[in-house]
């Protein structure tokens, strides 16, 4: 019980959020706008499954919304170009695990430390974007939104995809020897080592999946939409992380889940929608996304504190 | 080993040194320099292209530079380093008015000649304003096309671009004011900006209709905006049942307009707007344009008329769907 | 050979490294004075030799280069503060509205924006000693925090203009030949550097940054210490913020967006080590001026003039100036780690 109690709070918190709705704003549960509110927010879980494995294995990437962008952008140009869709999403992939790989290397191969590496790629490829795009939209062929389905079986289906693949996250990590050699590393690096777990491999190949979900979550971002703007990726990172935290999954690395992320992303994405549904005024999300994220590590603190003693 | 790069260094910047410094003659063509307030944005692109025209047929230079994301802060920076550089002419337009004002009025005082377009400066701080339309044309014009289509009754919401921007401020104050005066029946309920994002504009718009079941339309006043609210109501399923106007650009709504999402697109010819405000801002460098002129007549465009130090666009169009395959920009 | 290295190899490697920087600044001006200064139509020389440019140099750099100074003292105890630049955002609209709504004078608004900026320093501080909380997480949720105020408080929209030219004179005049300013960021510059580099505290901080748990043990207040930087950070970001809306004559919610970034980069840049206990006042003006030079002188670049981009240039090239820097820091010790092992290359963990 103790175990998931950090989870469970968090679903507590989510839980209680939507009661509130239930009874002061019936509205917000309209099957539309919902599955709209959910498709919208797919892309982001994809990219908080990959933050979650990074943060597990204690390091963190926050060049995640350049690469988003830069991905978004080049996808949208190929398909642009003529390319078929499948292998638009396939050249998104690449790209993405391609600057993922960029950071691994320093990162893995050189140690060099996670935050100031991405830092420097996060802002090296949103200003290179710009400055060969000088910000400009691209407009995508017709065949490409919703991958040629209908609108409502095309969101569906991103949602299910999404659903699916976090799925798949919680079996690996728990099940699959990758997923607990990337606890292990995150835990404590000498004693993987010494446990036969190469964690310089492990780190790398995180940041490669890392990429590559980013340049898949960037392709299920712009099939949702005729045009794709090059800023889309702004101020992404902060997005996942703040779920990823809040979801209870530790900064220092080796402790937390994908379910927990999964709250977290679930109650911050349903800060904006409530604001609406409330009449407050719009300014106020960022606000309080901020107290959830300092509530949450507050929350920690003074839990491991109670422990400690 | 150490000293190695220490001595390519030195060796290096000594030999830059005895160059140094060494002038190089910038080419002898008129420099003008154009500020749009988000260059990534179509309607300046539109803008970019007219003004590329008039430079070509005026052999001038042009720079066109400006912020990826509307920042007040980026554009003063930008006109800082064009004063260094020693431009003939900038023209602006404003994210703020107040806070650009000052870097405008250091570059008129090393002589450099200001012209502003599309959002206007403190008056001081620039010779003429290219105004592609009244802000009571504008605010007229779109509160007019909402009541017409909602028979002057129901609710509202309208999408800005940020509440800061001076040119939107007053074309708000100009629905509102036709609205208490006119249209007793309709209610604005919601006002929410996008940040010039089409994606923010899509979530908001999402969001505006399931909070207000009855709503009715939703204006969008910047280019941004339509689309995005366009994509909202599509995805919605409301087509038809909320209504989508605002003003945006041809290219990016034609697709809605003719699906029916959106009904009307209110806009003036932007790429004209660009032209215009180049050919104004090389005769004022040239000192061929002084403040009292009457009217100035710009290349092929013809004549425009002065009022003040105003010079006049036209008249805001309505894009529909009879008419907006007739236009490319 | 390792093992003797240790205290002495430090101090040459952060000599080494600040004498580089130097040369890299030197030969960066040198090239942006050659290439970036031209005569244009009338005669006059401008551009990048111009001293104008060379005093907007100055003046743009104050406030990424307070940020920095405030921030270099937390990164030698190996914390870290994402919150300074919405801080600054926050300091600059409570200013104007101290000013402009409350009526307040000038010198009495910038006393209660100081007073802001020591507030939201000292949740920083509070939450990080307190609860013994990663700087980076406490500091990433009051980075939206700070921000989230600022912009719920004006609704996004108010912008405080029109202040006086006595306060203007801060940000946009000069004062004994200098932007005045830069007066101000000269004084800052020397506080930081006698804290960092001549008193107890200075060593403490460093000791906290290579062992928290052994400066514990060797007696030093380490809560208290760490409270004292990040409360630094937060009356120097409101100094910034001052400085910022005098400047550009207006203060509005999304004043110094992004400027966390810029910051970090310098004091790494500079030579700082993220991982903590290394790091010199020095080199982070180096990488202040570094940064601002590049960026300015790209801007005169005629090339780069034409390609209608020197802001996504030069922030193009902080971030690969930034990677070559590390690359370069840890590269020597990689070589002779391997060439001290061949088979069993096993490099040392720089932590």
């Amino acid at each position: 019980m103790n175990r998931y109690f950090r989870e469970l709070s968090v679903a507590g918190a989510l839980g209680l959020l939507l009661a509130l709705l239930a009874v002061v704003a019936p509205a917000f549960y309209q099957p539309q706008p919902l599955l709209s509110l959910a498709t919208r927010e797919a892309p982001t879980l994809v990219v908080a499954c990959g933050m979650a494995l990074v943060i597990i294995c204690r390091q963190i990437d926050i060049s995640v919304g350049s690469q988003f962008s830069v991905c978004s952008v080049g996808a949208g140009l190929l398909a642009a170009h003529g390319w078929p869709a499948g292998l638009v999403l396939l050249a998104s992939v690449s790209i993405g695990a391609l600057l993922g790989a960029f950071n691994g290397v320093l990162i893995a191969g050189l140690r060099l430390p996670s935050i100031v590496v991405t830092l420097a790629t996060l802002v090296s490829l949103r200003q290179g974007l710009n400055l060969v795009r000088q910000g400009e939209f691209v407009n995508l062929p017709d065949g490409l939104q919703w991958f040629g389905l209908s609108q409502t079986d095309g969101q569906w289906t991103l949602v299910a995809f999404a659903l699916g693949l976090l799925l798949v996250f919680a079996v690996a990590l728990r099940y699959l020897s990758a997923g607990r050699f990337v606890y292990a590393v995150g835990t404590d690096t000498e004693a993987a080592r010494l446990a036969g777990i190469n964690p310089q491999r492990v780190t790398f190949a995180v940041f490669v999946l890392m990429g590559a979900l980013t340049g898949l979550a960037a392709m299920m971002n712009i099939i949702q939409s005729p045009q794709v703007q090059p800023l889309s990726g702004n101020g992404l990172e902060l997005k996942v992380i703040a779920a990823v935290v809040v979801g209870g999954v530790a900064i220092s690395g080796g402790r937390g889940s994908v379910w927990g992320m999964f709250a977290g992303l679930l109650l911050l994405a349903c800060v904006s929608p409530t604001l609406t549904h409330l009449h407050i005024e719009a300014y106020w999300e960022k606000a309080i996304q901020g107290a959830i994220i300092l509530l949450a590590v507050v929350a920690d603190g003074l839990r491991s504190r109670k422990e400690n003693r | 080993m150490k000293y190695l790069p220490f001595r390519l260094l030195l060796a290096l910047s000594l030999a830059f040194a005895a160059l140094a410094p060494a002038v190089h003659a910038a080419d002898q063509k008129l420099v003008v320099a154009m500020l749009p307030k988000a260059k990534g944005n179509a309607y300046f692109i539109s803008c970019k292209a007219g003004a590329e025209k008039a430079a070509k047929e005026l052999g001038v230079t042009l720079l066109f530079d400006g912020p990826t994301d509307s920042n007040a802060a980026k554009q003063n920076e930008i006109i800082e380093n064009w004063i260094t550089l020693g431009v003939d002419v900038i023209v602006a337009a404003c994210e703020n008015k107040e806070g650009i004002s000052t870097a405008l009025r250091k570059a008129q005082k090393q002589g450099i000649k200001v012209v502003t377009y599309d959002a206007d400066a403190l008056p001081d701080s620039r010779t003429f304003f290219v105004n592609q339309a009244t802000p009571e044309g504008i605010g007229y014009s779109l509160m007019d096309e909402a009541a017409r289509l909602t028979n002057s009754e129901g609710e509202f919401a309208i999408i800005t671009a940020s509440l800061t921007a001076s040119n939107q401020r007053e074309w708000m104050k100009y629905i509102q004011a036709r609205l208490t005066e006119k249209y007793p029946k309709m209610k604005l309920v919601l006002t929410r900006p996008c940040d010039d994002l089409k994606d923010k504009a899509q979530s908001e718009a999402t969001a505006m209709m399931s909070a207000n079941p009855n709503l009715k339309l939703i204006m969008a006043i910047c280019s941004p905006g339509v689309p995005g609210a366009a994509e909202a109501v599509k995805q919605a399923g409301k087509t038809g049942k909320v209504k989508v106007i605002g003003l945006g650009l041809p290219n990016e709504n034609k697709r809605y307009v003719h699906e029916g999402v959106t009904d009307s697109v209110i806009l003036w010819n932007t790429m004209d707007l660009g032209y215009l405000s180049t050919y104004a801002g090389v005769a004022v460098a040239k000192n061929e344009l002084k403040p009292g002129a009457k009217s100035f007549k710009a290349g092929t465009l013809g004549t425009f008329e002065i009022q003040g130090d105003n010079i006049l666009l036209g008249k805001p169009f309505i894009f529909n769907q009879g008419n907006i395959d007739q236009f490319d920009f | 050979m390792r093992t003797a290295s240790t205290n002495s190899a430090w101090k040459s490697a952060v000599f080494s490294h600040e004498g580089i920087l130097f040369l890299v600044l030197v030969a960066e001006w040198v090239f942006f004075y050659h290439f970036g200064t031209t005569v244009n139509r009338h005669d006059v020389v401008v551009g990048f030799g111009t001293i104008d440019r060379q005093f907007d140099i100055l003046r743009h750099s104050c406030e990424i280069g307070l940020l920095a100074l405030a921030l270099t003292p937390i990164i030698l105890t190996a914390g870290i503060d994402l919150s300074v630049g919405s801080l600054l955002g926050l300091c600059a609209i409570l200013f104007g509205m101290l000013w402009h709504d409350a009526g307040l004078s000038i010198p009495v608004a910038a006393a209660g924006a100081l007073v802001v900026g020591a507030l939201g320093g000292g949740l920083n501080a509070l939450l990080i000693t307190w609860l013994r909380l990663p700087p980076l997480i406490v500091t990433l949720g009051t980075y939206s925090l700070f921000r989230g105020l600022a912009e719920a408080i004006t609704r996004g929209a108010v912008t405080y203009t029109d202040f006086p030219a006595s306060f203007l004179f801060l940000g946009q005049e000069r004062w004994y030949g200098l932007p005045t300013q830069a007066w101000i960021f000269l004084a800052v510059a020397a506080l930081v550097g006698l804290l960092v580099h001549r008193t107890t505290y200075g060593r403490s901080f460093r000791a906290i940054g290579f062992s928290p748990e052994g400066a514990r043990y060797a007696g030093l207040p380490v809560g208290r210490r760490l409270a004292l930087v990040y409360l630094i950070a937060g009356v120097v970001s409101a100094l910034a913020a001052l400085i910022y809306t005098s400047r550009l004559g207006q203060a509005k919610a999304d004043a110094g967006t992004g400027y966390e970034l810029f910051a970090i980069t310098a004091v790494v840049l500079g030579g700082t080590s993220i991982f903590g206990g290394v790091g010199s006042v020095t080199g982070t003006l180096l990488g202040v001026a570094a940064i601002a030079v590049l960026k300015n002188g790209l801007a005169c670049l005629p090339v780069v003039m034409r390609m209608n981009g020197a802001e996504e240039l030069s922030g193009m090239l902080t971030g690969a100036l930034l990677l070559l820097a590390l690359t370069g820091s840890v590269l020597p010790k990689y070589l002779s780690n391997w060439r001290a092992s061949h088979h069993s290359a096993r490099p040392q963990t720089p932590t």
